[in-house]
């Protein structure tokens, strides 16, 4: 480490290192973001100078979409963005990628960004796929070299075929975001960002890319990664935090936030049952809670019934008679079978 | 991202070419109505005014054309640039382009119609029988002045239009009102002398009143083209300066 520290100590622009000496990829400092969502706004000028003039100007309203949030992302980890609908991931990711200017805080960046977050925005519709490779190659900022070099890599991934001489207003969804794909991933980065891109297309791509972001993250690049899919995020993600009502609610291990945020969930889904009394069991944990017992009671019946007991001290006496019932309904059958 | 100069220039390029096909999208003749547009306008206007003004115009359709050719590269010229931020809204909430590249890119695009539109006036002297004067090379100062102001006034605008969408409407009758002030297809001598100074304010008239004088073989006044010299690199400055204050704010206001 003391050998590394001395090498880095040599001044290099866009260097960045924590006190522990860790290469940094990503710094959010105090990061604040506010949008105005004023009811009543102002945008034309005749109501501007009325207003003004009758001193009547309602300041817009603004909501805090993020608040003081401050973490790290270091160089070649992967850090994984847990939240649920609306608690601020995509502004994160889009104030990190550059699209808007924090209302306070700093971001520091270290390294080739690729945004992987709005595959076909700047595709012109009225373009062939082959010219809109130019173009959206062009707002991705790369050069015209390299994308002659890499224009037939481009079109093979994308598996378009003769369509890539069509206009992409004839294109279909699937079509449009495979092509979109195929040019953003040629980047070489630093550091990618991710909002809910792994499967694009059908099946068939859908492996593909995912292949393709899993050989982009390797060879030491950095991850933000924003999905829902918590396989996903224990797959691929060394760290995480987790964000609520735009506050930074937890940072940490994978596991341990990940477990932190399911229980979470299933706490307000266990809060909502309680109010609808619904029978459904919706909870994909309690399925396989139930699987795991349903094989387990064939063993020992009886201690395991005890156990279950005592693990559901929270539920509802209904539901625990209901598991009962159930027990029993599935042990009667099961000594049919035997 | 856009570090670096070359991929700023694959960026302009291809937004200049996007806003040339777009335009002319779905039409059998294409880019040849940049000819045609100036041409035909060209031939309404001699046809109607010359009239009435050709006994004090020498050669009245390429009076008439130099006049035409600056004040429309001024006028589509500033209107791309105010309208490039609020047209491209979708690209900029989506993927992070400097937003100047889209002004920069809807000047740029005026231009090359500009220029394209130059070989028609340049086709009128030939038909017309005009002279081709070695001033003509010195056009392109008050070219590249005009140049200037277009791209300063783009920029003020481009933000004050993303801000109030009114200002659109308000620029449009603006430049209806600098068309009739900038002695298109009347000559100056029909103004009364005292309203004259006026006309020598307007920028816009400074610009063609140079600009015609190359054409015709007469040495632009230096006072003149200082003057426009001054408001250009004023306004440029202005709209610089305006649109890197206003620049991170303006995608919160799409």
């Amino acid at each position: 480490m003391n050998l590394f520290k001395n090498k880095n100590n040599s001044k290099n622009r866009n260097y960045m290192e924590d006190e522990d000496g860790r290469e940094i990829a990503i710094s959010v400092e105090h990061l604040t973001m506010e949008f105005k969502v004023s009811k009543d706004k102002i945008d034309t000028l005749k109501e501007y100078i009325i207003r003004t003039l009758k001193r009547n100007k309602v300041a817009p309203k603004k909501v805090r979409i993020l608040d003081d949030i401050s973490f790290k992302v270091y160089k070649g980890e992967r850090l994984g963005v847990l939240g649920f609908n609306g608690a601020g991931k995509s502004t994160l990711l889009k104030i990190i990628s550059g699209i808007y200017e924090p209302t306070e805080g700093e971001i520091k960046i270290n390294g080739k960004i690729a945004p992987l977050l709005a595959l076909s925005a700047g595709f012109d519709k009225n373009y062939s796929g082959k010219n809109n490779i130019y173009l959206n190659g062009a707002f991705l900022s790369m050069t015209e070299d390299y994308i002659d070099e890499h224009f037939d890599e481009i079109v093979e991934f994308s598996e378009l075929g003769e369509s890539i001489n069509y206009p992409v207003k004839n294109y279909s969804s699937g079509m449009k975001s495979k092509l979109g794909f195929s040019i953003a991933t040629t980047i070489k980065p630093d550091i990618l960002i991710i909002d809910e891109i792994l499967g694009v297309g059908d099946i068939k791509f859908k492996k593909k890319s995912n292949e393709k972001i899993k050989s982009m993250m390797e060879e030491g690049v950095s991850v933000l990664l924003v999905t829902h899919s918590l396989k996903q995020i224990k797959e691929i993600c060394d760290r995480c935090i987790w964000i609520e009502n735009g506050k930074l609610l937890m940072e940490g291990e994978t596991k341990k936030v990940v477990k932190a945020y399911k229980k979470n969930a299933n706490k307000d889904k266990k809060k909502s049952k309680k109010k609808k009394k619904s029978k459904d069991k919706s909870d994909d944990d309690k399925k396989s809670d139930d699987k795991k017992s349903k094989d387990k009671k064939t063993e020992d019946k009886k201690s395991e019934d005890k156990k279950s007991k005592d693990k559901k001290t929270e539920d509802k006496k209904s539901e625990d008679k209901k598991s009962k019932d159930k027990k029993t309904e599935d042990k009667k059958s099961d000594d049919e079978k035997n | 991202m856009f570090d670096t100069f070359a991929e700023k220039k694959f960026l302009l390029k291809q937004l200049v070419k996007k806003n040339l096909t777009s335009k002319y999208k779905d039409s059998v003749l294409g880019i040849l109505w940049s000819f045609f547009n100036p041409l035909l306008i060209m031939i309404v206007f001699t046809a109607i005014f010359s009239m009435l003004f050709g006994r004090n115009i020498d050669n009245y359709p390429v009076y008439f054309l130099s006049g035409r050719l600056l004040y429309d590269f001024f006028s589509s010229g500033s209107k791309g640039a105010m309208n490039s931020i609020k047209k491209n809204s979708g690209i900029l909430k989506k993927i992070y382009v400097p937003k100047y590249m889209f002004a920069v890119s809807a000047v740029c695009y005026e231009f090359v119609n500009f220029l394209i539109s130059f070989a028609i006036l340049f086709g009128v002297m030939i038909v017309t029988g005009a002279e081709f004067h070695p001033t003509l090379i010195l056009s392109l100062i008050p070219i590249g002045l005009l140049f200037m102001l277009v791209f300063g006034l783009g920029l003020i605008l481009a933000v004050c239009n993303t801000y109030f969408s009114d200002i659109g409407y308000l620029y449009n009758v603006f430049t209806l009102i600098l068309m009739y002030a900038s002695a298109l297809f009347y000559p100056i001598e029909v103004v009364p002398v005292r309203v004259q100074i006026l006309f020598t304010l307007n920028p816009v008239y400074t610009a063609i009143s140079t600009f015609r004088e190359c054409v015709y073989g007469v040495v632009p006044d230096f006072l003149s083209l200082a003057y426009l010299g001054v408001f250009a690199v004023t306004v440029l400055i202005i709209g610089i300066i305006l649109f890197r204050m206003y620049e991170k704010k303006l995608s919160l206001e799409l």
